[in-house]
């Protein structure tokens, strides 16, 4: 029939009272509610049964109506919200495309020194790091044309890697 | 068909806007929610506006329920519904200072008229403070769970049980005495 006839009364009050509290609460509010049922409230008249009855009947019309209203707006509203997410998803994809053109500019080294003639002036260390090998490059034509008399070969192997090493701290910054 | 799945289709049915199965929530709930409201107003007319009060709103808000205890979500709707009586009363009340005392036996106290049948528990009941009443009310119309009442009335199962529990020994102290 109800709810209430689930409800173990005894065990809810015990978690408030001790058991024997517990239980004087759970006769109180069967013999108050006892008495309840005792004294029954008048039942609705018929005719007011059949007048409300009525009234839904009239009402339901309208509430249909609302209820596709309310269909209808929110059909439209998830229609505009994937119009506007096509549209936007269109928009990132052809970004996607134009993006790699953009990415071929992303590099360590500024484009502008890329696309400089004067290297030296547009950046200091490049400057030092060039200078360094064009040193490096004379003493090696030095050596292998046999201006250097002492020790020729491992001095040439030594500015190698001198080289080597500037080129990769270089590639480093 | 167990009552559950009856009620659910029912209920499906009403959202439907199907007018027999709004017929057959009238059927099932109005004896008890007339009661209820008889009980609060001990007034015949008033009882019965607010049945039919009960009922429109009903057919606007059954889109608004979401399940869970259908009898619950009813209660909530006539419990409302009483206090905005109650409200409107009072607004009356203000509005019409002349007649206070008129207008405040209206809204507590029983009234003997015509057909109204004024037994000794609607007497015994005025004196029962507001809230305590519509508790008791709540809880004998609604055949709703202590549980259930507490979740409704937003307070801790203790605060309701309490509060039951002392409404209604003073109920039958009343009425025993």
């Amino acid at each position: 029939m109800n709810n209430q006839n689930e409800e173990n009364l005894k065990e809810l009050f015990e978690r408030f009272a001790d058991a024997e509290q517990a239980e004087k609460h759970v006769e109180d509010v069967q013999k108050a509610e006892q008495i309840l049922r005792e004294y029954p409230a008048p039942e609705p008249d018929d005719m007011l049964i059949a007048n409300i009855k009525a009234e839904i009947a009239m009402r339901l019309p309208a509430r249909r109506a609302y209820v596709f209203r309310r269909k209808v707006y929110k059909a439209a509203a998830v229609a505009a919200a994937v119009v506007i997410l096509g549209a936007v998803s269109l928009r990132l994809f052809e970004k996607d495309v134009v993006e790699p053109q953009r990415m071929a500019y992303a590099s360590l080294i500024p484009t502008v020194i890329w696309e400089s003639n004067d290297i030296a002036t547009d950046d200091e260390d490049l400057a030092i790091f060039t200078a360094e090998a064009e040193q490096i490059e004379d003493e090696v034509l030095t050596l292998q044309f046999g201006e250097d008399s002492s020790n020729g070969e491992r001095a040439v192997s030594e500015l190698e890697m001198e080289l080597i090493e500037i080129e990769g701290d270089f590639w480093k910054g | 068909m167990a009552k559950s799945d009856y009620l659910a289709r029912t209920i499906i049915g009403c959202r439907n806007g199907d007018s027999a199965c709004f017929s057959q929530i009238v059927d099932t709930y109005a004896s008890r929610l007339y009661g209820y409201f008889f009980r609060l107003t001990g007034n015949n007319d008033v009882s019965d506006e607010l049945l039919s009060e009960f009922f429109v709103k009903l057919v606007e808000k059954i889109g608004s329920y979401k399940g869970g205890s259908f009898e619950s979500w009813l209660f909530k709707i006539a419990s409302n519904i009483f206090h905005d009586y109650l409200r409107s009363k009072q607004r009356q009340k203000k509005l019409l200072d002349a007649r206070k005392e008129q207008l405040e036996s209206e809204i507590t106290e029983p009234k003997q008229s015509g057909s109204e049948r004024i037994d000794k528990l609607q007497i015994q009941l005025t004196k029962l403070d507001a809230d305590t009443k519509e508790l008791v009310m709540l809880r004998f119309y609604s055949e709703l769970s202590f549980k259930e009442i507490a979740a409704m009335r937003s307070e801790p199962i203790g605060t309701t049980l309490a509060k039951l529990h002392r409404g209604l020994k003073k109920l039958r102290e009343l009425m025993e005495r």
